[in-house]
């Protein structure tokens, strides 16, 4: 016989006052199995959950319901009471009358009584059906995969084998860096970009705890928490890095000029390249879209430059496979397409630049020898007109979302070209001015003061050509007029966009992603670093917009979350998990299909007891699981249950109102 | 054979008559057989809307009805007001069919609106329905050498969620089609610029400005000619330009001709078909041009040293 006992809490006034408290626990004793009630001011306190504790003993519980605030708030906390008074801790049910309730229903306390009985009854009715579970242990792989050698990736593989965790870092492009390394200085201090950033790329490369495979792809992921099988491609890069001593004759003899992607197409690099002079590795790969000699089988002037017979023309694509137990993802941003700006006149003028192209322009090592110049005739710009939220805040055009990053690097970009061409001046569009952030107000202010830029409050409506300007016009709200600025060289701040390979990355990962291809957290406050699948772990740009700082804030706390995954031998699961029942299983497999984590697969099992003939069912992967129901729903057998919330539980929920 | 109904508005009737005879040669030459909506009525343009909600949309719905008891499944509209009043009430009806029922019985006697006509504008028409290679080729009279500015206005292609055709903001179909005559299209940017239309009785001064402007930058851009597709956008470029030349002090001399006049002219019509008369600013002079050799700057031959080309190498 059940013997339930029921603890309402009184969450302080929370729910107290819009619910009946005391006629709610009076209502509960009158349940047959219920054989203890009470309320209490706080049940989440530490008197509270004595009371939990000495009720088990002194009235022998057999489960237990609190009536409270939501299950994700304090579930675990008087989970903990239960085994502390020696019971087993899924033994509890939660009736969240506060979210549930008291909080929905303020204006009609009468209701919110009724409905906060009426959640008690239904959680001692499920309650009864409770079965005693016990957290799953899995075995885990002591190492930590990296998908993205932005300083995201980087700062996270650094302190991951800091902590003598090894780590296998894969960026797809010839050299680790990202965006950072494109950048020239970095607000609010100005520090040198790259100054800051090689230093990092150089320890990467030489870290005894860190595998670094550049040029490479991640294929396939297999497995579960902290038992990851990952299939990496290695793309053939024709050089051997074994021997190339990255001398660069090569890229130098080397006839083939493609545009250079890491100058934003500004200039051309060859068809044997490494991407720039502090580039880690510092070994060229040849670009197989562009080479002649592979596409057509001539030229061949790298091998007979290279003294050290480095080039092999025959090298193929690789499959590595590595065991690992968790993952950081940091494929960084891509920029938005500006486009649909068509009042703009982008693409017909070759005049308007994006922020980093203009980036690229004052960089000390870049293209134009660190001075800004106007594409049409390479004349250096006078007057600069930087349009912010291009993209960014425009549900018309763009996206809804603020890219965070514009204001700050603009206020940048007006310091910068007032050091690098003195008498020019700087005209901001803005529609906010958006600083928050150690110092950021303040370097604001420093741009408008240091160089005089005018900032101008409102949007640009179009931008037309006259002579060699550019005319840009728009509003400024400020004092209610039209204004047209004379601009030589026009800056589009276009907004920060999830890397374009997000959705495809989610979908061999088995996590997800937001309407634009951001890849989602767990929780957006609580859980902000974990994806929702066990493992698997979000740094940088990936998951949203953010500057340098934060991106490296989250990738030290991608790092601590894989140290603490990896504290033990073996990681604890919740076991609220699927079971097939496979003597109701007819094998449709429509389980696997549905599932979003990919935990079902199939197994071969005899027809019958001594059969030799077999038949397939379907198999839970333990570790995989994360219990989210799925395949139970759509289990036309119904042959498979949720531990926690088996059909009988539920069936005893509704029967019970 | 293609059939269209004809939707002529009272400007075709009236300040735009070359718009209309045009626009009947072309569709001659282009085999379209047009049959004039029967017993139409104002689109209720420039009043109506900004007034009240049901009489702005009762007077064009009540069009819309009368076009479907015709057997052709496009109705064509030569100016740009009627289209826009026309195809929104069409998208507003489509898309809220309480408001439908509603509207459709300030009109019950017509009968019941029932949504299977598209509504188009003629450059629209020209665009999608004939396409540029069709008009190419009718083409007996090129009129290579003619710089063309095509300016579209503010209602031919806006809002774009209505008008659903070509770019809000840069249009390129009156381009393409100029182009298919044989003539060039400048780039203009200022192509879908304000004209100041609304304000053409109560605030000349507006519209003295705004027009100025446009046809500034239709000169700047080399152009010897305006071409449009909407008799306001006509009238006020061409009948403004006598005062706006007197308060810029300087004039522009820009004939501004609809686009059926053009496209009859290398169709091989005789000039006066196009009733120069009715032209504040003349246009023989800038048709002249006609023929001239059009000076293209010269492609700079690049030095065989490296090769730019993807992939190619010396």
């Amino acid at each position: 016989m059940a013997r339930v006992g029921v603890f309402v809490c009184f969450c302080g006034a929370n729910i107290a006052d819009f619910v009946d408290v005391p006629a709610v626990v009076e209502e509960a004793k009158k349940i047959k199995e219920v054989k203890y009630a009470i309320d209490y001011k706080y049940m989440c306190s530490d008197p509270g959950q004595g009371m939990i504790r000495d009720a088990i003993v002194a009235h022998r519980l057999t489960s237990i319901v609190v009536a409270a605030c939501s299950p994700r708030m304090h579930e675990k906390t008087f989970r903990k009471a239960l085994s502390d008074a020696g019971m087993n801790p899924y033994l509890l049910e939660v009736a969240n009358i506060r979210e549930h309730s008291s909080w929905v229903h303020q204006k009609d306390k009468k209701a919110a009584t009724e409905k906060s009985s009426d959640l008690i009854r239904m959680a001692v009715a499920k309650s009864i059906a409770n079965e005693q579970l016990h957290e799953i242990s899995v075995p885990v792989t002591k190492r930590a995969l990296v998908i993205g050698g932005g300083i995201a990736g980087i700062q996270a593989a650094l302190d991951i084998a800091d902590a003598r965790i090894p780590v296998v870092l894969v960026e797809k492009s010839p050299s680790i860096g990202g965006k950072m390394a494109q950048l020239d200085e970095t607000f609010p201090t100005l520090d040198c970009s790259q100054c800051i950033l090689t230093p990092k790329m150089v320890d990467v490369a030489s870290h005894p705890y860190i595998e670094l495979l550049p040029y490479s792809e991640v294929l396939e992921l297999d497995g579960y928490v902290g038992n990851y099988k990952v299939k990496i491609k290695r793309k053939a890069s024709y050089v051997n890095f074994d021997t190339c001593t990255g001398c660069g004759a090569c890229w130098q003899k080397c006839p083939v000029k493609v545009p250079n992607e890491f100058n934003m197409g500004i200039d051309k690099r060859k068809a044997i390249y490494s991407p720039f002079p502090q580039a880690v590795p510092n070994k060229p790969v040849i670009d197989a879209e562009h080479c002649t000699m592979l596409l057509k089988g001539k030229c061949g002037i790298c091998a007979k430059v290279c003294e050290k017979g480095s080039i092999d023309y025959a090298m193929q694509d690789e499959i590595i496979e590595r065991e690992i137990g968790a993952v950081v993802v940091a494929t960084g941003y891509d920029l938005w397409d500006p486009k649909p700006y068509e009042e703009y006149g982008v693409g017909r003028y070759k005049d308007i630049i994006t922020s980093l192209e203009f980036e690229r322009m004052v960089s000390a090592s870049g293209p134009t020898g660190g001075v800004p110049l106007r594409p049409s005739d390479g004349k250096i710009p006078k007057s600069v007109v930087f349009i912010k939220c291009v993209g960014s805040r425009d549900e018309a055009k763009g996206i809804e979302y603020c890219s965070k990053i514009c204001c700050m690097y603009t206020a940048k970009h007006a310091i910068l070209l007032h050091h690098k061409v003195h008498d020019s001046h700087a005209y901001i569009f803005y529609m906010d001015i958006r600083a928050a952030g150690k110092g950021y107000e303040e370097f604001v202010k420093r741009a408008q003061v240091e160089t005089g830029a005018t900032y101008l409050r409102g949007r640009v409506s179009k931008i037309y050509q006259k002579g060699e300007k550019l005319m840009v016009r728009g509003e400024d709200a400020q004092i209610g007029q039209v204004v047209e600025v004379e601009a030589d060289l026009v800056v589009l701040a276009t907004a920060v966009y999830p890397y374009k390979d997000n959705p495809e990355l989610a979908r061999l990962l088995g996590i997800s992603y937001d309407k634009y291809g951001f890849l989602s957290e767990a929780h957006p406050k609580l859980r902000p670093v974990e994806t929702a699948k066990a493992g698997i772990f979000l740094a940088g740009c990936t998951q949203a917009p953010k500057d340098i700082p934060e991106t490296v804030a989250q990738a030290s706390a991608t790092a601590a979350k894989v140290c603490g995954l990896f504290s033990g031998d073996t990681i604890l699961k919740d076991p609220m998990i699927s079971k097939v029942n496979t003597d109701y299983c007819s094998g449709c497999q429509n389980c696997v299909t549905v599932c979003p984590y990919q935990a079902i697969v199939t197994e071969e099992i005899p027809l019958g007891h001594g059969s030799k003939e077999i038949r397939t069912v379907a198999k839970i992967n333990e570790g995989v699981c994360q219990g989210c129901g799925s395949c139970v729903a759509i289990c036309r057998s119904m042959a498979i249950d949720l531990a926690g919330f088996t059909d009988m539980q539920i069936i005893n929920e509704i029967v019970s109102i | 054979m293609t059939k269209l109904t004809y939707f002529p508005g009272c400007s075709a009737h009236g300040t735009s008559e070359e718009f209309d005879s045009t626009l009947k040669l072309v569709m001659k030459s282009l085999d379209v057989e047009m049959e004039e909506l029967p017993d139409w009525n104002c689109c209720g343009a420039t009043s109506a809307h900004v007034m009240t909600e049901n009489l702005a949309l009762a007077l064009p719905l009540r069009n819309l009805v009368l076009a479907e008891k015709l057997d052709n499944k496009t109705m064509g509209i030569a100016c740009a007001s009627c289209y826009s009043r026309m195809k929104s009430t069409k998208v507003e009806m489509d898309n809220h069919p309480e408001l439908a029922k509603k509207i459709n019985s300030t009109i019950v006697e017509e009968g019941e609106y029932k949504g299977d006509v598209d509504v188009k504008s003629m450059l629209q028409f020209f665009y999608e329905d004939i396409g540029t290679e069709t008009i190419a080729g009718k083409v007996t009279y090129p009129l290579k050498g003619l710089k063309i500015a095509c300016y579209y206005g503010c209602l031919l292609t806006r809002p774009k969620n209505i008008t659903q055709f070509d770019s809000p903001e840069y249009p390129m179909s009156m381009d393409n089609i100029v182009e298919a005559l044989g003539a060039t299209a400048t780039p203009f940017d200022f192509k879908t610029e304000c004209c100041g239309a609304s304000f053409s009785i109560s605030d000349t001064e507006i519209v003295l400005s705004l027009s100025g402007t446009i046809l500034e930058m239709a000169k700047e851009s080399g152009a010897h000619l305006i071409a449009v597709a909407c008799p306001l956008c006509q009238s006020n470029l061409d009948m403004r330009q006598p005062d706006i030349a007197k308060k810029r002090g300087k004039k522009f001399d820009l004939p501004v001709l609809y686009i059926t006049q053009l496209m009859a002219l290398a169709f091989g019509y005789p000039l006066k078909d196009l009733k120069p008369s009715k032209h504040i600013i003349p246009i023989e002079q800038a048709l002249s041009h006609i023929g001239e050799e059009i000076a293209t700057p010269e492609v700079k031959k690049k030095p065989k040293k490296a090769v730019e080309a993807e992939s190619e190498v010396e």
